[in-house]
């Protein structure tokens, strides 16, 4: 039962980022294959980045990227990586605690199944998306590999696809021993992508060239590095990952049995003092609900800001002694560290809409769970209700571009990179509009049909994503290519953002809002 | 004129081709305690969700203190509060700040009442949300509807998960708030509840309000439980207009009667009766009656089950 109900969302999800990433090897590898076609030019790409410790510490090392397997594998193993990491512990959360918290195993466990053998049918069940994840990525890999062009070897192919979804599956078994440490799921996520966090570190220290290559295999990230797919393959060390993962599930199996259904191995609080300050209102409500989960995205977004400046100007560098690079972004009209920050701030727009279609996605569970009642059934009204998270939800996501641009600042002033701080920050609020249509779509949706609402918002957020990874290699139709969200963003800051495309999108959002408002305000409340 | 707290008028809510509730005519006064019977999925929860503005009616208009329930829901819940029976809240929330909230939210509490309530109940409100059982998370709902001290409350299964103990606490609020001329809409499947609290009933079956009146008036429904013991043997009693399910043991006769009594005491009178023990019927019995599984099936809408 536990396995059955786990292993189809699972598996929902596994098809569905395998996908994702399947097309994310697939734009990379052609991608490379088009743009470096002589031998002298990958040989010149290769010789700037080799010794590269600015973009080494970001995404790894770069190993024979002077042929199409070792620049995919440069490109897309440590984003993948990272992507899977995110997923599996989400995955992981989700589906051991989040069902948990909301009571559902309760009656399953009411029937003949003990707490370890549900936990053990749980984790089969995410192991089932992980299998399916890694088959469709392994499809799209062989497919790919055939291509005369990128020339993979099918064994390769899959092994690659081993080495993109491994992180996913150490994640996912992370995630699944948090969910039985915490007392609750977000309490969980929050350990397990601490966890990320420290390996990420771990790993960026090992290869910034500071001769502690060996904490890369105190990082689960390391040991994907170390797989080194394609260039030159260490099957070994897929022993640690797989001894990882295994104790991992095996130490949550044995916590299941031990602690009681709803608690927690750590100490909870269970009791604190009332802290009232926010609890005036629905709007007082949200932030406070809200405020670690936005705090957190801002840290992420921080983090990931500082990074980005830290290697604006190496990485821009390399960009500019490359020929067919500078060429290729010249047309954006900038070279160097404006140049790759145009580029790499896509990342920081997906990051930005994330945290917006994470507030569509808690709207809807206010509703779905039955907790908007204790508030509509007071003097509060739909609309003021609404209006208050969406507008607050618009604050947080200013405020996110504004720390992605002025942490990037940051990092590049650090390295003397010569960027000035309004650039960056315009560069940073540049990413704001696409969310706040993002948002506004998903206000839409929720008005309309709620129970779509959290799917429709992540799809139109994935579809916009898989719309720029595609288009960007090969010539979509402008239509295809105005469907998303991000084709209106100019890619600051290497070209100055176009304020009327970026009011546009903003309009758009706050259009849908109010039309998603009034559908919200005839419509019947629908539980979940 | 006494006001009206409640009043519907042919409240309807179809649910593509299932009709959750029909054409419902429903008047409650100020100051009245109204029960709302009826088993699951007749429509209960519809009519509440309905009166409360959660849901639209498909057609039909209900208002609250004469305050429209689809079009003034504001103004209208400034005089009421609502216990659901499935309380999800807030799960990182402790018990007082959930108070603190949706008081805040209502706009006026009784704070002393508030704290008597909280000793009443025997609640923690130290304690966060998700640590409470579904009993204590009941009883928070109910201190939240009550320390408002709302004009009308409209209550949905209020007991659910509430032990004996705390639902004496429950029905000594609810005597309390009747006292206090508050209007109470209590929807229960407890029928004992409903026979303690309640000063009229309204029977809801398949979506349609079967029987609406005071217990005294509904009793007349059913029929007069009579146990009768002879001197002598039992005379035929099949043949008196009113009586049904006669069942002879020995010198007693057991049976139901049904409308007048008279012609039942005349022939009791000449046939010598010894002992005569009658009961009224119980709201139980009367419920029962109304769903066909004793006496007489309902009519119209009777079905099979």
């Amino acid at each position: 039962m536990v396995l059955r109900l786990t292993a189809r969302k699972a598996v929902r999800s596994g098809v569905l980022w395998g996908y994702v990433f399947g097309l994310y090897l697939a734009t990379q590898a052609l991608a490379y294959a088009s743009s470096y076609k002589s031998l002298a030019e990958r040989t010149r790409l290769a010789k700037e980045f080799e010794f590269n410790t600015g973009v080494s510490a970001l995404v790894g090392p770069a190993h024979d990227i002077e042929t199409v397997a070792g620049f995919t594998v440069w490109k897309s193993l440590a984003v993948l990586a990272v992507v899977g990491a995110v997923w599996g512990l989400l995955a992981g959360t989700r589906l051991l605690r989040g069902e948990e918290d909301a009571g559902r195993w309760e009656l399953l466990l009411a029937g003949q199944t003990t707490r370890r053998a549900a936990a053990t049918q749980a984790l089969v069940g995410l192991g089932c998306g992980v299998a399916v994840l890694w088959s469709v990525t392994a499809v799209i890999a062989v497919v790919l590999g055939r291509s005369s062009k990128v020339a993979i070897s099918a064994p390769g192919a899959l092994f690659l696809a081993v080495a993109v979804v491994a992180a996913a599956a150490m994640f996912l078994a992370v995630g699944a021993l948090a969910s039985q440490l915490a007392a609750t799921r977000r309490q969980a996520s929050a350990f397990a992508a601490a966890v990320l966090g420290v390996s990420y570190a771990l790993r960026m220290v090992a290869d910034s060239g500071t001769g502690l290559g060996w904490l890369r295999w105190a990082s689960p990230l390391g040991w994907i590095e170390e797989l080194q797919p394609l260039t030159d393959p260490h099957p070994l060390a897929l022993l640690p990952i797989a001894g990882f993962t295994l104790l991992l599930g095996l130490l949550t199996v044995h916590l299941a049995g031990k602690r009681d259904l709803g608690a927690s191995t750590l100490l909870d609080r269970a009791s604190s003092n009332a802290h009232t300050r926010l609890l005036s209102g629905p709007s007082g409500l949200y932030l406070r609900l809200a405020r670690w989960n936005l705090t957190a995205w801002g840290v992420g977004i921080a983090a990931y800001a500082v990074v980005l400046g830290l290697v604006a100007k190496s990485a821009g560098s390399a960009i500019s002694s490359s020929s067919s690079l500078t060429r290729a972004f010249s047309r954006l009209g900038a070279i160097g560290a404006e140049a790759y920050l145009g580029v790499a701030f896509l990342l920081m727009a997906i990051l930005v809409a994330l945290v917006a279609a994470g507030q569509v996605s808690a709207t809807r569970g206010e509703e779905a769970d039955g907790r908007l009642d204790h508030l509509l059934v007071r003097p509060v009204s739909r609309a003021s209700w609404l209006a208050g998270r969406l507008v607050l939800a618009t604050v947080a996501l200013v405020l996110g571009g504004l720390v992605a641009g002025v942490f990037t600042w940051l990092g590049a002033a650090s390295q003397h990179s010569g960027l000035s701080f309004a650039t960056v920050v315009e560069a940073g609020l540049n990413v704001v509009p696409p969310a706040v249509c993002i948002l506004g779509i998903g206000a839409l949706v929720f008005g309309v049909w709620p129970r779509a609402a959290s799917v429709a918002t992540y799809a139109v957020l994935v579809w916009s994503f898989l719309v720029e990874l595609v288009g960007g290699i090969v010539g979509l139709n402008h239509w295809l290519l105005d469907t998303s969200v991000f084709h209106q963003m100019t890619a600051a800051p290497a070209i100055s953002p176009d304020w009327t495309s970026g009011a546009a999108l903003f309009g758009i959002g706050v259009v849908a809002s109010l039309t998603g408002g009034v559908a919200f305000n005839l419509r019947d409340l629908q539980s979940a | 004129m006494a006001a009206v707290a409640i009043r519907t008028e042919g409240l309807s809510k179809h649910y593509g081709s299932v009709h959750a509730l029909e054409g419902l005519d429903l008047e409650v006064g100020e100051g009245e305690v109204v029960g709302y019977l009826g088993p699951n999925g007749a429509g209960k929860t519809t009519t509440i969700r309905l009166l409360l503005g959660l849901i639209g009616p498909t057609s039909g208009r209900a208002e609250v203190f004469g305050l429209d329930c689809q079009h003034q829901v504001v103004e209208a819940h400034a005089h009421l509060a609502y216990v659901a029976g499935e309380a999800s809240l807030w799960p990182s929330l402790t018990g007082a700040e959930t108070l603190h909230l949706l008081g805040r939210v209502q706009g006026s509490v009784d704070e002393p009442y508030r704290e008597e309530l909280i000793e009443r109940f025997d609640l923690d409100p130290s304690k966060k949300v998700r640590t409470y059982s579904k009993g204590n998370r009941q009883k928070l709902i109910l201190i939240a509807a009550l320390m408002t001290r709302p004009a009308l409350l409209v209550l949905d299964e209020p007991t659910s998960g509430l032990d004996p103990l705390m639902e004496q606490a429950f029905r000594h609020c609810v005597y309390e708030a009747r006292e206090r001329g508050q209007t109470i809409f209590l929807s229960s499947h407890i029928l004992s509840e409903v026979e303690a609290l309640c000063d009229r009933v309204g029977i809801l079956r398949e979506g349609q309000l079967v029987e609406m009146g005071t217990l005294a008036e509904m009793r007349h429904l059913s029929a007069l439980t009579v146990e009768a013991t002879f001197e002598a043997a039992v005379p035929d009693l099949s043949g008196v207009v009113g009586v049904s399910s006669l069942e002879v043991v020995g010198h007693v006769a057991r049976f139901q009667v049904r409308g007048s009594i008279e012609p039942l005491l005349k022939v009791l009178a000449d046939a010598g009766v010894r002992e005569l023990l009658s009961r009224e019927p119980s709201l139980e019995e009367l419920f029962l009656a109304q769903y066909g599984q004793s006496a007489e099936p309902a009519a119209a809408s009777a079905h099979a089950s």
